[in-house]
């Protein structure tokens, strides 16, 4: 199987190992993930408000090309990228007023990319019918879970394991569609498929504390203490998640936790991609924990999983 | 601070700006308080979101656009997934931000970004920051 994929710009530098370690696993489930030509950055966050059109058309450009290349979908991992090319995409397609105005931006740009001798599209008016995927609704609805837990080659028995979900793939439930936004399933299914254990924690749906770890650093380290600290109470060896902003909080930032809370122990994190390519037999040292702060070496190594 | 409640604040045309800005309705707020019970970030605000729609109903400009919440929220959306009136406060959040800003400077732009962060700080951390809080 071939899909459409769009890396967005974090993982092609800060958080290479997500990419590195999904487009290995797909390739072992059978899936190939062509990355899509002329991609740009999504934007990061949805448009602030209903006055800025403009900001959709980064997103809907991505959505657009994919279109015009004869695929229905894209598969994307980041949930940032996903949170905005979904909801921009649901925009176009159920607004009647953005669309239009939205496509009348679009045919200005294939006169003039056309006229730099770089045809991009034939002028032809967007929908909103591509479909956006994430990793996790590929793994699921494409590949199937049975299909990939029969690919296991290495069971991550006895490993605990904190779902984090975050923000992103989550809501606003109605336009994201993903899943239960107060009860969401995807992550503890993925985690049983490959032999690991759940570990529920009442904090996995709440935020990191996103941008905020920049412009108010102190607010942020405290969700992410509260966070990672519940998790570990819950018995969790470790925390998984998918979004590269919370793995900047609940990873990277780990070093100014230990600083800032006394008591504080630090705990693995995983992107659910490692995990993945984890079970599905690859080498730890292709999995790329040498970007994290936290080595999960030790914890894999006690667990007889390296 | 002193608050002054006057018929001109309520029945100026700010309420109308917040409204045309975030697409939300503000009257349909009855006050609950849900969004400021989920909101993971009520310990540091000065006013809750709760509190910053009744300042918008009531036309509190100057003390909204002098919070410090409007610059807290995050957008983790769980004010919106909890509201049982259906209204996005993140936009409204939002709406406010863009009104503080006008065209004045960044309230947190590129030169913000200390040297360490910039090294370490994912690439959609600095686009999301400067999105947010700037122009």
């Amino acid at each position: 199987m071939k899909l459409p994929y769009y890396p967005g710009c974090t993982l092609k530098d800060r958080t290479s190992q997500l990419e590195n370690t999904a487009l290995a696993s797909a390739e072992k489930l059978g899936v190939q993930l062509k990355e899509i030509p002329n991609w740009t950055c999504c934007g990061a966050v949805y448009p602030v408000s209903e006055t800025r059109i403009m900001n959709l058309v980064a997103p809907i450009r991505i959505l657009k090309e994919v279109g015009e290349g004869g695929d229905d979908r894209v598969v994307t991992i980041c949930d940032f990228c996903y949170n905005v090319l979904k909801r921009a995409n649901r925009a176009i397609r159920d607004d009647d007023v953005k669309r239009a105005r939205m496509n009348l931006f679009l045919s200005d740009d294939d006169r003039r990319w056309a006229a730099g001798g770089k045809k991009v599209g034939e002028g032809e008016a967007y929908d909103g019918k591509v479909k956006v995927l994430h990793y996790l609704e590929m793994l699921r609805d494409e590949v199937g879970f049975k299909k990939m837990a029969a690919a296991v080659k290495r069971p991550l028995e006895e490993l605990r394991v904190a779902p984090y979900y975050g923000c992103n793939l989550l809501r606003p439930a109605e336009e994201m569609n993903f899943d239960d936004p107060e009860n969401p399933r995807i992550m503890e299914d993925f985690i049983e498929h490959l032999g690991g254990r759940v570990v529920s924690f009442p904090y996995r749906i709440e935020c990191c504390g996103s941008f905020l770890g920049l412009s108010s650093p102190p607010a942020a380290r405290r969700l992410s203490q509260t966070i990672l600290t519940s998790a570990r109470k819950n018995g969790a060896d470790a925390v998984v998640l998918s979004c590269p902003m919370c793995f900047y909080n609940l990873e990277t930032k780990q070093k100014e936790l230990a600083k800032e809370y006394a008591g504080f122990q630090p705990i693995p994190v995983f992107f659910f991609t490692q995990l993945l390519a984890l079970a599905l037999g690859q080498d730890t040292d292709a999995l790329g924990f040498e970007e994290h702060f936290v080595d999960p070496l030790p914890l894999l190594r006690e667990r007889n999983l390296t | 601070m002193r608050t002054v409640l006057s018929a001109d604040k309520v029945k100026g045309d700010f309420l109308k700006k917040v409204e045309e800005l975030s697409g939300q309705s503000i009257w349909a707020c009855y006050q609950c308080g849900c969004c400021s019970a989920g909101c993971p970030v009520a310990e540091e605000m000065d006013l809750l979101p709760n509190q910053i729609i009744r300042y918008v109903q009531l036309g509190f400009e100057d003390e909204l656009m002098n919070a410090k919440t409007i610059w807290l929220c995050a957008s983790c959306f769980q004010c919106y997934a909890r509201c049982p009136r259906g209204i996005d406060i993140s936009k409204i959040m939002d709406a406010l931000r863009q009104m503080a800003l006008g065209s004045g400077p960044d309230r947190y732009g590129p030169d913000e970004i200390p040297a360490s962060e910039l090294a370490g700080a994912p690439q959609q951390a600095l686009v999301t920051v400067v999105r947010k809080l700037g122009n």
